[in-house]
């Protein structure tokens, strides 16, 4: 369990240093990204994953998100570039991307069935999808705008 | 010497902040982020500024506070947006420049030179970006539970895709055409699991290679936009990106038909 923790960790701070680079961080970002992201990921990954109660992936997300945005706050600060720039990154990991274009394929999908039976089928697909997807996103990013909100001083005083 | 209390007028504070408020949108930064930055420096340099931020134009108006001085004066700039691409860099140095003028260790001329610097900065090396990108498509794969045939080949997926994405930005393709073309050559690379019955876990093979695509950045600003209040941005971004989502699944369901596989 805790090497699966740890494994998770690690390739969720990988892609979140890929993902980041895409949208040209700021050098020394990266670090803090990674660790940020390993950290959020790895939560979810426990939420999720534990013999104790299994979370739903839309809660997981919103509390993962969570702890994200204390640790941007308690380390924008200290790396001296805005909260945004090291969790919006770190979120990256958890984006549904894969709930996204399944919700475009459903729709397609939806559009060339007639019959009415695939059609509900596939519209099912586009709502559970769709909604799932739209909820994570709006969850994490709630989740993580509220440490920003509560500690505003500090998290837009960070490139003083 | 440079007369770090020279303070701008009306006229030539609206000119640099609607500059500056034109690029700090463009390179993606969060409505919230724009306003507070541009009040900070209007109160460095005693005018007081207005602004109205649309999906792709700022408009912002400013004028000298009446009570301090006589000759009253307003001026208003509407100004599109610069589409640089998101860039966190430039976001923090904007960020720190605001910071710079607000505590009175950057004069009005110095801003004018940094801001001219700063909307220069280099992007991250595309070789770089490159590897990265196609590291983390592959980690995400991991993520997924896939095995270790399913990650090689989503990296040369993501290799190739993302590559081809460059290609086509730097040629000035239109965006959606773009990440269409690079989603179907990804997911066609991504079919090969399933053709050639490589690796345990090829659906997940395919299902992650397109990923690297997915708007993430504008998705997360859009909802943040639409928790501060600005609804009309907030739905610019989400359009925008949804807009994308939508290019790369209809490249994948293509790359997916072409090499004859089931989709959902």
């Amino acid at each position: 369990m805790l090497i699966n923790i740890l494994q998770d960790g690690f390739f969720a701070a990988i892609a979140a240093i890929g993902f980041a680079s895409i949208s040209n961080p700021p050098r020394k970002a990266y670090a803090y990204c990674a660790l940020i992201a390993a950290v959020g990921h790895s939560i979810r990954f426990i939420l999720m994953n534990n013999p104790v109660m299994h979370v739903h992936i839309i809660i997981a997300s919103t509390v993962a998100a969570f702890f994200i945005g204390l640790l941007a706050v308690w380390l924008a600060p200290h790396a001296k570039c805005p909260a945004e720039t090291c969790f919006f990154p770190a979120l990256l990991p958890m984006i549904p991307g894969m709930y996204a274009y399944r919700t475009i394929g459903a729709l397609l999908l939806c559009l060339a069935h007639q019959d009415e039976a695939p059609f509900l089928h596939y519209l099912h697909l586009l709502a559970y999808n769709g909604f799932t997807c739209v909820f994570i996103i709006l969850g994490m990013v709630v989740g993580a705008m509220i440490p920003i909100f509560i500690f505003k001083k500090i998290s837009f005083q960070a490139t003083r | 010497m440079v007369d770090n209390n020279y303070q701008p007028t009306a006229k030539e504070a609206c000119l640099f902040l609607s500059e500056y408020a034109a690029w700090l949108l463009g390179c993606g930064a969060t409505c919230i982020r724009i306003e507070k930055n541009v009040q900070r420096m209007s109160e460095a340099w005693n005018v007081v500024s207005e602004m109205m931020i649309m999906p792709s134009y700022v408009q912002i108006t400013v004028r000298n506070d009446e009570k301090e001085c006589d000759d009253f004066h307003s001026y208003s700039v509407v100004k599109k947006t610069y589409r640089c691409g998101i860039s966190f860099n430039i976001n923090t140095r904007l960020s720190k420049l605001s910071w710079d003028i607000a505590d009175g260790k950057c004069g009005f001329d110095d801003a004018r030179t940094r801001l001219d610097e700063i909307t220069h900065t280099a992007p991250t090396n595309r070789w770089v970006v490159l590897l990265l990108a196609s590291l983390a498509n592959m980690s995400f794969c991991r993520l997924f539970n896939g095995d270790a045939v399913s990650m090689l080949i989503v990296f040369i997926a993501t290799l190739m895709g993302y590559r081809l994405k460059q290609i086509l930005l730097s040629k000035k393709c239109d965006v959606r055409v773009t990440f269409f073309c690079s989603a179907f050559v990804s997911s066609v690379i991504g079919a090969g699991g399933y053709i050639f019955g490589w690796g345990a876990t090829p659906d997940i093979a395919i299902g992650t290679s397109v990923l690297y695509l997915v708007p993430g950045i504008p998705y997360i600003n859009s909802v943040s936009d639409m928790i501060d209040g600005h609804y009309i941005c907030a739905f610019g971004r989400f359009i925008d990106a949804a807009l994308l989502t939508a290019a790369l699944s209809t490249g994948l369901c293509g790359g997916m038909l072409v090499m004859g596989l089931k989709w959902l």
